[in-house]
């Protein structure tokens, strides 16, 4: 659709609402995926750092049984209950030992044996071991705990677990007095003593320094961010792009029609952006179609000499008004362009084509024309009521022969004149009390003395899908087996007060699929006559050479037909 | 559907008349004219008006229709057809003239094509008479069934092959089954003039259900016509030819 030039419009509330909407979500959306990939990153090395510190812990308990139960016993076993060679028997000593030893070739693993009353000095508990005794110390079930903690400006992943004194540990940790001379001779008789079985001992731990990766992790984060930042900007500028082009500038053009008149109004620009003026123009347009269709609170139209009161109907390119002559006082009708029409030279064309079809052809199921006013063309007065209201159970029986026939004979005028209708549809099908059908709008039709504009300009299928010929639908125009088409659907619903297909949205191919298969009209009307659900399958046959190629033969056949 | 084709009514409006009389009678849906509504005959007015009024009709232009609107020159006519024409120019009502000029030289109907003619150059006026003209018209339509007029003799013209054409002399009244598939050109004889040696009126009814040509010949008052044209000052061999057919 094009929409042309209309001059600048203020589009800064919708455009900025859409940039900062999508700033926000982009910018965002950013943010939180950099925080995703830190969280992501921290997770993974926590788990790493568990399994290792797990090992290390695992490897110094192997340690400490191994004193415990083996070289313990053993050295008893060949010195005698009073020894205690300290290097071969404390199992404090000995993982201790082997663990700095180990710290040499893995200095990023470092074990640590505190305690808050040590034989040892060295492994006196820090302010953190001495926190972390305590908060073992209040629960005993507590077996472990690990974390990220920082020493000396570095941050280490430590894993923590409790170790208890046995009975058997007692004898070097319980009373000075019966602790081994050995151990008294190098540590002392001040700390590691007095202490019961199944009293704390101490903590082991393992700390595995985590800043590295940390740093990484989080410098990670930055580039995504930064990434993220950067993409979204070029994003925001795409969007910002794409939706000046594709809505701004359209809505603009619009906004435009509706501000003109607001500017007259009102010169102040009222709150909310152009999509809430869109909207309020709308809803006093819906306001104005209602009044127009009740004829109340609106002021009549002068045309010439003649008076438009109240839409009757909507033709393809028109509105049929109702309305009267000044002088003498008469009842007319008003065909008028849609405004719409009027200015689309190629409308307009097709709307031309319809007034000089209605002033040329005469026959008693066209409006008579009285006069043309400028675009307007001035009809007898228009009786009776659409042919819609067939619908749902009001279906003809007795009326029908009467009421196909006039519009056999109409469609058969046209075609015998080269003009082929392309739009019957109930709508635009009036029937009065006396049977008399009228048609009031041949909007699509063309005529073989002129060119179409339609088929020239390669619009596609125009008009209701629903009453639409297969070929039609497809963008074939000027085929008169078209209309034939259109009569069967008519025909259809006539007779079973039911319409053929679904009235809802489709693609147009799920409509061609749709008329390849028609549900048949006795599955409405069990009673209808054979003859006549034939003439209505054969003029709605898909393949156009299957149909009825005249009319005059549908006619003929109707004519000839039970039409119970 | 029943469509009635006629052609070269040449003002002859007892002929016309009783031609639509005729046809009224056979459940006929929609009529064509294939043009020469005026020339030769002293009524060309009012079988203008009477054709315009036709329901359901449509109608072509003939030489004589365009000659005497001065389209093309009425000198390279024969003497008496010369003298027609520049008589009716009087004759004829400026709505007539009008309606006239707005005819169309050829019309496309489903599977047939019609023409006053030919097809080939139909502002040409040549006669398809013989298997080179018929051969020309073939090539230039697409169509199955190709309907002219203007050379006032009713004729079947089958296409047999490439190359081959038949000619079916139509003597009178006759039916021709066209449910073959062939291809054919049908002149439908003249309603105002026939030159087959036969005075009645010729037209044809073509029947698309049943796939079948129906020649009809209607006869008329001729000597009353021959009296017309006596007392319009029209040349004497023209009320001689509707007298003996030629």
């Amino acid at each position: 659709m094009k929409t042309g030039n209309r001059g600048q419009v203020s589009t800064t509330n919708l455009k900025r609402r859409f940039f900062l909407w999508s700033a926000a979500i982009l910018i965002g959306g950013g943010l939180l995926l950099s925080a995703l990939s830190f969280w992501n990153t921290r997770r993974l090395l926590m788990t790493e750092a568990m399994a290792k510190s797990e090992v290390i812990l695992q490897e110094v308990e192997a340690i400490r049984s191994y004193v415990k139960k083996e070289l313990r016993p053993k050295m008893f076993e060949l010195h005698g209950q009073e020894t205690f060679i300290i290097e071969a028997m404390s199992t404090t000593y000995v993982s201790t030992t082997i663990m700095e030893r180990f710290a040499r070739a893995m200095p990023d693993y470092i074990y640590r044996r505190a305690s808050v009353n040590p034989h040892n000095p060295r492994n006196l508990a820090d302010p953190f071991e001495e926190e972390m005794l305590d908060w073992f110390e209040q629960d005993s079930t507590r077996s472990f705990w690990q974390g990220i903690v920082r020493k000396k400006g570095k941050a280490f992943f430590i894993s923590m677990v409790p170790d208890y004194f046995a009975p058997a540990c007692i004898r070097c940790h319980g009373r000075v007095e019966d602790a081994p001379q050995s151990l008294i001779d190098r540590y002392g008789d001040k700390g590691g003593y007095r202490f019961k079985a199944g009293d704390l001992a101490g903590i082991d731990s393992v700390a595995v320094p985590v800043s590295a990766s940390l740093k990484e992790a989080w410098q990670g984060s930055l580039v995504i961010f930064f990434i993220t930042l950067l993409t979204t900007l070029v994003w925001l500028w795409l969007f910002n792009l794409l939706f000046q082009r594709l809505v701004i500038e359209r809505l603009g053009a619009m906004v435009s029609i509706v501000s003109e008149k607001k500017e007259g109004e009102d010169g102040t620009a009222g709150p909310g952006d152009e999509l809430d003026v869109l909207n309020a123009s709308l809803g006093s347009l819906r306001h104005y179609v209602h009044s127009a269709r009740k004829g109340a609170s609106l002021q009549p139209n002068f045309i010439g000499d003649y008076v438009a009161v109240q839409p009757i109907a909507a033709g393809a390119m028109s509105w049929l008004y109702s309305g009267y002559a000044a002088e003498p006082a008469d009842k007319v009708a008003l065909k008028i362009g849609f405004n719409e029409v009027m200015q689309n030279p190629l409308y307009r064309a097709c709307f031309e084509t319809e007034l000089q079809l209605f002033e040329t052809i005469t026959h008693p199921c066209l409006p008579k024309v009285r006069e043309r006013v400028a675009d307007v063309l001035v009809l007898e007065e228009i009786r009776g009521r659409s042919l819609l209201t067939l619908r749902q159970d009001h279906r003809m029986d007795d009326q029908l022969l009467a009421v196909f026939s006039q519009l056999c004979d109409l469609t058969a005028s046209f075609h015998a004149a080269g003009v082929v209708h392309h739009d019957l549809r109930p709508q635009i099908l009036m029937l009065d009390e006396d049977q008399q059908l009228q048609l009031i709008d041949m909007g699509l039709a063309s005529t073989d003395r002129q060119q179409d504009p339609i088929a020239a300009a390669g619009l596609g299928p125009q008009g209701d899908l629903l009453y639409m010929a297969p070929e039609q639908i497809q963008g074939r125009r000027g085929d008169p087996r078209s209309d034939i088409y259109g009569i069967g659907v008519l025909l259809y619903l006539a007779a079973t007060g039911h319409l053929p297909f679904a009235e809802e949205r489709k693609s147009l191919q799920q409509w061609l699929q749709q008329k390849e298969k028609v549900t048949t009209p006795r599955n409405y009307r069990a009673s209808l006559s054979l003859s006549l659900e034939g003439i209505i399958l054969k003029a709605m046959s898909y393949d156009i050479k299957k149909r009825y190629q005249w009319v005059e033969d549908l006619w003929e056949d109707l004519n000839n037909a039970d039409r119970k | 559907m029943r469509l009635m084709i006629f052609s070269d009514i040449h003002g002859n409006l007892e002929a016309l008349q009783g031609v639509l009389a005729d046809a009224a009678n056979r459940n006929v849906h929609r009529r064509i004219c294939l043009g020469d509504l005026v020339g030769y005959g002293p009524y060309p007015d009012k079988c203008v008006d009477l054709v315009r009024g036709l329901k359901n009709c449509r109608v072509l232009a003939g030489n004589h229709d365009v000659a005497a609107l001065w389209q093309t020159s009425p000198y390279g006519m024969s003497s008496a057809a010369k003298e027609a024409i520049l008589w009716t120019m009087d004759q004829l009502s400026d709505a007539s003239k009008k309606y006239l000029a707005a005819l169309p030289d050829r019309l496309d109907l489903a599977d047939m094509t019609f023409v006053h003619a030919n097809p080939y150059n139909p502002r040409g006026w040549r006669y398809v008479l013989d298997r080179k003209h018929a051969l020309r018209s073939f090539a230039a339509t697409k169509c199955r069934n190709l309907f002219i007029g203007h050379s006032h003799r009713p004729l079947v013209i089958v296409k047999k092959h490439l190359l081959a054409v038949e000619f079916q002399t139509v003597a009178g009244s006759m039916q021709f089954p066209v449910n073959d598939g062939k291809r054919r050109i049908i002149n439908c004889g003249s309603v105002g003039q026939p030159r087959d040696r036969n005075t009645k009126s010729c037209y044809l009814i073509f029947d698309s259900r049943a796939q079948q040509l129906e020649f009809h010949r209607v006869a008329y008052d001729v000597e009353k016509t021959a009296r017309a044209v006596h007392t319009a000052g029209l040349p004497e061999v023209l009320s001689r030819r509707l007298l003996k057919g030629i």
